[in-house]
C-alpha cells in the first residue's frame, strides 16, 4: 500500500512538470485515434495502451513515467465532451484550470483498485494477508456486441475499511499454552490470542467502472477488476470479475468464429434463382446471388462475413447460410397448375 | 414606509434559498440513478437493519429447500443478488425497473431464485421464503413485483416485494436463529404491507444504460 501511494505521488508529479513545458501535446496522437472517434474507440484505445504503457509494464524504461501521464492526459481530455470540445479548437492551452481526477482514478475505473497485475492475476506477495471474497459477475452480451465491441459502464457501490477511533481485536488464532502444575509435571491448553488493531468501520463508496466487450470475445471469458470484490477488515479486498456471457441470436448462430444462419426461398426461386441482402449484426448488408437450382439444405459460405477473431480481429471467420425452400402448403387449383 | 424597509432584508435571504432550489454543479449524479436490470445488489430491510441473504443450508422443517435469512454484516459476498426478467422473457440489460415491474432475484452464490409457497416459516409461523431453482432457472413462484410510488425503481428509495403466486410481501420481523446460523434472522412473507416490508439497494454492481442500441430489431 505505501507503494501505491508513492506512484500516485509520481504520476501527479510528472502531470505537473509536463504541464509547465509541453503545452502542445496532441492526444489524438498519443491514444492513436482519429479526430472523429468515437468515445467507444477513445475508450478502447486508451485500455489496450495503458495495458502497455503501464510504468510496471516498462521498468526499464526511463520515459515511461512521462508516456504514462501523457495517456492519462488525453483520456481525461478526449473521453469528456465538453474538455474535448475546448481542445479541439483551442489547443491544450485553452483548457480550463485543474486535472479533476488523477490519472489513478482513471486507470482504477478500467483495471480495479489495486494497480496493475500482470496477466490479471494477483501478485501473491505475501500469502498470508486474508483476502475478502471474490465476486463473479455473469455478464450477458448479444451477439452484436460480439462483433462490434462495446463498453459497459457500471457503478460500483462497495463497502471500504475506514479507520475508526478506538481500537478493536484483529488476527485471533489458537495457541497452545503450557502451564507448569508441578516438577515436572506440564498441562497444555489451547486458547484464543489476538493481537490489537486500529479500529475498522466499513464505509460504503461508490466509482463507475469500465468493462470491455472486446471484440470476438468468447463465453466464459473473464474481465478481472482487482481489488474490486468484498473487503476484509483485516487483509485485502477480494476481486470483481465479469464473466462474458453471450446470449442467443434470433437470427445468426455463433459456431466459433463462424456464424449460421436459415434462409427460407419460394420454390420459385429455389428453381430459376434469386438476389436477396442479409442484415448482418452491424446492420450492413450482404448481398447474395443465386443463379442454378437451389435444394432443400443447400449452403452458401460467405468468407470474412462471420465473427472476428478474438486473437486477431483482422480475422474473421465464415457466414454459412442454409437454404430452406417453402413448398406450397395444401392443394394447388386449376388456375395455379396452369401456371400462374 | 416598511415595505421599502423590508425589501432589502428580503433580498438577503435569496441567496441562500437559490441554492436550495438549484444546487451547484451537475444536474443528476449517477447515485441517484435508478435499478436497472442485469444489476447485482445487497437488499436491506430498513427496519430491521439486516441484508437479504443465502447459503448452501437448508430448512430443517417447511420445504426443506434452501434457506433465506437476514444478515447484520455488510461483507459477505452471499448477500449478493442479481436482479432478471421473468421466466422465458428477459429484460434488457441496462434498462431501468419499473414499479409494477415483475422480476426475479437470483441468488448470486447458489444460481438459486427467490421464492415463496404455502409452507409456514420455522420460527414465526408467516409464509416460507426460499432459494429456489438451479442455474436461475426454477418455476413460476419465483417472480416478485417491484411496489414503489414514481415511475422506476430508484436506488435512494425504499421499495416492497410482493409475492406474485401468493400476494405476500418479502418481510423481516426480527426472530432469530440459532446454530449454525446464529444471530440471523427469520425472512418470510406477510399478507399486509407494512413497515417491516421496506428494502432498499445498497452495496453492488449496477450496470448503467447503454448509449447504443444492443439491438436493431424492434422488440
Amino acid at each position: 500500500i505505501p507503494y501505491i501511494f508513492g506512484h500516485n505521488a509520481i504520476s501527479v508529479f510528472c502531470i505537473c512538470i509536463s504541464d509547465l513545458f509541453l503545452h502542445r501535446r496532441d492526444f489524438y496522437k498519443i491514444l492513436g485515434v482519429t479526430k472523429s472517434a468515437s468515445i467507444r474507440d477513445i475508450k478502447k484505445a486508451y485500455r489496450k495502451l495503458a495495458m502497455q504503457l503501464h510504468p510496471d509494464r516498462n521498468p526499464d524504461d526511463p520515459k515511461a513515467q512521462d508516456k504514462f501521464a501523457d495517456l492519462g492526459a488525453a483520456y481525461e481530455v478526449l473521453s469528456d465532451e465538453e474538455k474535448r470540445g475546448q481542445y479541439d479548437k483551442y489547443g491544450e492551452d485553452g483548457l480550463k484550470e485543474g486535472h479533476h481526477g488523477s490519472h489513478n482514478d482513471i486507470f482504477s475505473s478500467f483495471f480495479g483498485d489495486f494497480g496493475f497485475m500482470f496477466g490479471g492475476n494477483r501478485q501473491q506477495q505475501d500469502r498470508n494477508i486474508p483476502r475478502g471474497n471474490d465476486i463473479t459477475f455473469d455478464l450477458e452480451v448479444t451477439l452484436e456486441e460480439v462483433y462490434s465491441g462495446n463498453f459497459v459502464e457500471v457503478v460500483r457501490n462497495k463497502p471500504v475499511a475506514k479507520e475508526a477511533s478506538g481500537k478493536r481485536k484483529c488476527n485471533c488464532r489458537q495457541e497452545m499454552r503450557t502451564t507448569q502444575l508441578g516438577p515436572g509435571r506440564f498441562q497444555m491448553t489451547q486458547e484464543m490470542v489476538c493481537d490489537e488493531c486500529p479500529n475498522v468501520k466499513l464505509v460504503n463508496e461508490e466509482k463507475t467502472l469500465e468493462v470491455e466487450i472486446e471484440q470476438g470475445v468468447r463465453d466464459d471469458m473473464e474481465y478481472p477488476f482487482i481489488g474490486e470484490g468484498e473487503p476484509h477488515i483485516d487483509g485485502e479486498p477480494g476481486d470483481l470479475r465479469f464473466r462474458i456471457k453471450v446470449l442467443k441470436h434470433p437470427v445468426f448462430e455463433r459456431r466459433g468464429d463462424d456464424l449460421y444462419t436459415n434462409v427460407t426461398i419460394s420454390l420459385v426461386e429455389a428453381l430459376v434463382g434469386f438476389q436477396m441482402d442479409i442484415v448482418h449484426l452491424d446492420g450492413h448488408k450482404v448481398h447474395i446471388v443465386r443463379d442454378k437450382i437451389t435444394k432443400p439444405g443447400a449452403r452458401m459460405w460467405k468468407k470474412g462475413e462471420g465473427l472476428p477473431n478474438f486473437d486477431n480481429i483482422n480475422i474473421r471467420g465464415s457466414l454459412i447460410i442454409t437454404f430452406d425452400v417453402e413448398f406450397p402448403p395444401t392443394q394447388l387449383d386449376e388456375q395455379q397448375k396452369d401456371g400462374e | 414606509m416598511e415595505v421599502m424597509s423590508a425589501v432589502p432584508r428580503l433580498l438577503w435571504l435569496l441567496p441562500p434559498v437559490l441554492l436550495l432550489l438549484f444546487p451547484a454543479c451537475e444536474s443528476r449524479d449517477p447515485e441517484l440513478s435508478p435499478v436497472t436490470c442485469g444489476s447485482l445488489l445487497k437488499l436491506l430491510n430498513t427496519r430491521h437493519n439486516v441484508r437479504l441473504h443465502s447459503h448452501d443450508v437448508k430448512y430443517g422443517s417447511g420445504s426443506g429447500q434452501q434457506s433465506v435469512t437476514g444478515v447484520e454484516s455488510a461483507d459477505d459476498a452471499n448477500s449478493y443478488w442479481h436482479i432478471r426478467g421473468k421466466p422465458k422473457r428477459p429484460c434488457q440489460r441496462g434498462v431501468a425497473i419499473k414499479c409494477g415491474q415483475s422480476i426475479r432475484i437470483t441468488h448470486m452464490k447458489t444460481g438459486r431464485n427467490l421464492h415463496s409457497h404455502h409452507f409456514s416459516s420455522p420460527l414465526s409461523n408467516n409464509q416460507e421464503v426460499s432459494a429456489f431453482g438451479e442455474n436461475g432457472e426454477g418455476d413460476d413462484l419465483d417472480v416478485w413485483t417491484v411496489q414503489c410510488d414514481g415511475v422506476h425503481w430508484e436506488r435512494d428509495e425504499a421499495v416492497r416485494f410482493k409475492h406474485l403466486g401468493t400476494d405476500v410481501f418479502l418481510s423481516v420481523t426480527g426472530e432469530q436463529y440459532g446454530h449454525p446460523i446464529r444471530g440471523q434472522r427469520e425472512v418470510h412473507g406477510m399478507s399486509s404491507p407494512n413497515q417491516h416490508n421496506w428494502w432498499k439497494a445498497m452495496e453492488g454492481v449496477f450496470i448503467q444504460p447503454s448509449l447504443e442500441p444492443l439491438r436493431h430489431d424492434e422488440l
